[in-house]
């Protein structure tokens, strides 16, 4: 049994997997394929989007610092000749309300000699004629018209840019303009990348220009508060391909990239936290992740579903057939599912009917066997219905037999010599009664009796009885030999007569015998009683039935016990078989 | 029911809403110390909020905040300070020049200040350096007094011909000695004369010692006694250099120096940063990138002047 269950699992399991695994393998497959393109995409999305937000940035700062220059322009266009003149200063004066970010110009003649500067708090300063030929500023100016100097930090705070451009021919001179960084702020702070993403610009030595955090920039050249936006453009690297993935000062982790601002050589990164970044990517997953769930749930209750509806019948046919095997042959197997598991279902059915039937049958012939012969059996079995073994009045041939002094032998000799004597008996008999298809009905003890021609009719009953009695004789006598060799005095009587009886089964629940009742049964008995050993004796009817077959001779009138007057009794005559000695 | 179990019950129900309110967490309390009233600085009050709102604060709703005027009378703004720093505020906001910031500067070595200063707070040892404060303190400096001689080159471009400059000082405020030698020293030819309020005839005495031309120090004081500047200058029809616009906008001739009403925005933010757990001595001071040059030509016809066009041009506002 527990073998059985073992593999009616199995076969659910198998089922179960084969049917699970043809839904969520695709899924899976398709889901997987699609995040690891949808992360793909989102990356050169990412790529060219920070890309692009670098670039314009950067073209921002520069626009920042161009309009600067470009406003600085305009202060090197006249030569300069003998005295300042008012409308330079002025132009000067109205320049620095201009452009906010200029601190002080300085207006250099075509010898590299000041000849004017103004501040915005300093003290202004005319025709100081100081040389300035020598300055960086100046020598770059002229060299490239336009120079940008290095960062540095007023009262080491402020950054400041020194910004210088020469004219077009050397008697306009030159202007240097300290620039206030800080004031790229507006232009800086005003830069989103996504949602939180922001940008900030490095100059050549890692050194923060711009930052939307103000306090950051304003903190100058500390290490500690720039080692993050350094590593954030380290790495980048210096190709500025595509985006990298770096920290930021609270260490999370964001995507950042880079362009360069030419002009002055430095770098603007724009930065965007990760998890922003791949905001999408996350949320698709989520998304494919919550979807491949539902599907694998999904798939495990239809391939629970469907394994179950396909095991289900054979467990059912499985069962059945353990129930038919045990002898349940009332057992319906019911499949209703329209194919081959029905087909056989059905066939199991049937095949339980005629089970059932051939049981019956069987059961019914080992019953009708006890009393019936063999072949009677078989042929009131085959006919269908035991109607022949219901009570009805006919003609029958009834034999007695028994043996003689066999209780007083039985009351002398050991119960296994009894035994012993009685299984040859009756071994011997037995032989007989089948070979003529008679009918026993009971034996008693030495005792028994024989019907013929009940509940089967056949052809002249009475030549058949007489056979019988003298076969029965004829054995009996022969294992009488060997009896009375062995000291045992024993007889062996038969009486045998013929008429109508009253035939049928009789008895209790299973325990039926079939019998006949009728003054037939009491003559057999009678004459039996009175029978010698080694005597037939038979009534007048039956011997009246075989005179001109077998060998039968009237013995006398005889007062049978019972009967108030004398009958004619036959006595059949048999020759014994030879002595085997 | 009868009247004990009326009673009890009765302050069952008052006392548990109050006993709901205690359990509350308490708000952070922003100590505000400034020398001046509270009339005077609304616009920069103003600004101090727009900041704070900044970084997500508002007053009453997640922050409250100790409001303590001196009113000019810097004696008292060290009672004051001790006072919000016994009341273990979060952070102390010190305006109204450096008198305020030294006298919270003062009380305190461990709860954050957030000052602001006409001077240059390293110089008067309020921080380290402007990038990095270092102490308790930090905030911003509105250069006034740095500006000085700037304002002194001013008044000579609107007055060449002036030879005698008066300077008007509150010599209660420790600033006083340092713009007046800054003035000086960019005087080139000029005669200063240092002019003191807490003498009542400081304006008598302007006539006596020949004054062409008046500068009025940067001190929160004088700021706060603007009106008062303004109608004595035009009584005396003295043309007046101020260092706010304010003072312009009032009816003075000529003022330059930082937006300071603006800039205040920046010690509302440093407040929220300080709050939102930023130290002090991370946020770097800060300095005023604008500065405002306002002429007022009413009052300039009124005094017979002629305003070059030199000036006329860097003016950001002109009043006519």
């Amino acid at each position: 049994m527990s073998v059985q269950r073992l593999r009616f699992h199995g076969l659910f399991r198998k089922y179960f997997l084969v049917l699970f695994l043809a839904v969520v393998i695709p899924l899976a497959a398709n889901g997987i394929s699609e995040a690891w393109f949808g992360y793909r995409d989102q990356r050169a999305r990412l790529d060219q989007l920070l890309g692009v937000e670098a670039r314009s940035a950067a073209a921002r700062i520069q626009g920042f610092l161009d309009d600067i220059t470009g406003q600085l322009g305009w202060l090197v266009q006249l030569p300069w000749t003998g005295e300042l003149d008012e409308r330079r200063r002025i132009d000067a004066l109205r320049l620095l309300r201009q452009v906010p970010a200029i601190v002080s110009l300085t207006l250099v003649d075509g010898s590299g000699r000041e000849r004017l500067y103004v501040s915005r708090i300093g003290l202004n300063r005319t025709e100081s004629h100081t040389d300035r030929s020598g300055e960086p500023a100046i020598i770059g100016a002229r060299s490239a018209r336009l120079w940008y100097g290095e960062v540095s930090y007023y009262r080491g705070s402020e950054p400041y840019l020194t910004v210088a451009i020469s004219g077009n021919r050397p008697s306009v001179g030159a202007v240097v303009a300290e620039v206030n960084l800080k004031l790229i702020w507006d232009v800086i702070s005003s830069i989103r990348v996504g949602q939180t993403g922001y940008a900030f610009v490095l100059d050549s030595p890692g050194r923060l220009i711009a930052h939307p955090d103000i306090s950051l920039v304003l903190r100058g050249a500390d290490e500690a508060t720039l080692a993050p936006f350094q590593a954030a453009r380290q790495a980048v690297g210096p190709t500025s391909a595509g985006f990298a993935t770096s920290h930021d000062a609270e260490g999370s982790p964001i995507a950042v990239a880079a362009a360069p601002i030419p002009g002055p050589d430095w770098t603007i990164v724009v930065e965007q936290p990760l998890t922003e970044a791949f905001g999408p990517i996350y949320a698709a997953l989520w998304r494919t992740g919550v979807l491949l769930l539902g599907g694998a749930l999904f798939a495990g209750l239809l391939a629970y579903a469907l394994a179950r509806r396909m095991t289900q019948p054979i467990r059912l046919l499985e069962e059945g057939t353990e129930r038919i095997g045990a002898g349940q042959f009332d057992h319906l197997i019911e499949i209703r599912t329209g194919d081959e598991l029905q087909r056989l279902a059905d066939s199991f059915n049937a095949m339980a009917a005629e089970l059932a039937v051939s049981q019956e049958r069987q059961e019914r012939i080992a019953k009708l066997k006890r009393f019936l012969a063999p072949q009677v059996a078989e042929l009131v079995d085959r006919k269908g219905d035991d109607g022949v073994l219901e009570g009805r009045r006919t003609e029958v041939v009834v034999v007695f037999c028994d043996l003689r002094g066999f209780t007083a032998f039985s009351a002398r000799a050991a119960p296994e010599e009894v035994m012993s004597v009685l299984s040859e008996y009756y071994d011997a008999l037995g032989a007989i009664i089948t070979r003529y298809a008679a009918t026993l009905t009971s034996f008693s003890g030495d005792g028994l009796m024989v019907l013929v021609n009940a509940p089967v009719p056949v052809d002249e009953p009475a030549v058949r009885a007489v056979d019988l009695a003298v076969e029965m004789q004829v054995s009996v006598q022969e294992l009488i030999v060997g009896w009375r060799e062995r000291g045992y005095r024993i007889g062996f009587g038969v009486g045998l007569a013929m008429g109508p009886a009253t035939v049928g089964r009789i008895g209790y629940e299973n325990r039926f015998d079939y019998t006949a009742i009728g003054s037939v049964v009491n003559l057999a008995a009678r004459l039996c009683a009175s029978a010698s050993d080694s005597e037939i004796l038979v009534d007048a009817t039956a011997a009246e039935a075989v005179k001109d077959k077998r060998h039968v001779h009237p013995i006398g009138m005889r007062l049978i016990k019972g009967y108030d007057e004398e009958f004619l009794v036959y006595c059949v005559g048999f020759t014994q078989r030879p002595q085997a000695s | 029911m009868k009247r004990r179990e009326f009673i009890s019950l009765m302050s069952v129900a008052v006392g548990w809403p109050l006993a709901v309110r205690a359990q509350q967490p308490a708000l952070p309390v922003i100590g505000f110390l400034n020398s001046r009233s509270s009339d005077v600085d609304a616009s920069f009050l103003t600004a101090f909020h727009k900041g704070l709102a900044e970084t997500g604060f508002v007053e009453g709703h997640n922050v409250t905040i100790e409001y303590r005027w001196a009113k000019g009378r810097y004696d008292q703004l060290p009672a004051m300070a001790a006072e919000l720093v016994r009341k273990s505020v979060a952070v102390l906001v010190s305006t109204g020049g450096t008198v305020a910031a030294k006298a919270a500067k003062a009380v305190t070595r461990t709860i954050p200040v957030v000052f602001t200063t006409a001077d240059d707070p390293v110089k008067v040892g309020l921080v380290d350096s402007l990038s990095r404060p270092g102490g308790n303190l930090t905030g911003i400096t509105a250069l006034f007094i740095e500006a000085a001689s700037k304002r002194l080159e001013l008044l000579h471009e609107l007055l060449p011909r002036a030879s005698t400059i008066g300077l008007l000082v509150n010599p209660t405020n420790p600033a006083t000695l340092i713009e007046s030698s800054v003035v000086q020293s960019a005087a080139r030819g000029h005669r200063v004369e240092i002019l003191s309020v807490s003498t009542d005839r400081a304006f008598e005495d302007l006539k006596q010692k020949q004054v062409d031309a008046l500068l009025i120090a940067a001190d929160p004081f004088l700021f706060a006694r603007a009106d008062q500047l303004v109608a004595l200058a035009a009584r005396q029809a003295i043309p007046t250099l101020y260092f706010r616009s304010e003072f312009a906008q009032a009816g003075g001739l000529i003022s330059f120096g930082s937006n300071f009403a603006d800039f205040f925005r920046v010690i509302g933010l440093y407040a929220g940063q300080i709050l939102r757990g930023a130290k002090p001595s991370g946020l770097p001071v800060q300095q005023p990138t604008k500065f405002e040059l306002v002429i007022n030509l009413k009052t300039a016809k009124a005094l017979g002047l002629t305003v070059p066009p030199s000036l006329l041009s860097q003016a950001d506002e002109v009043i006519e």
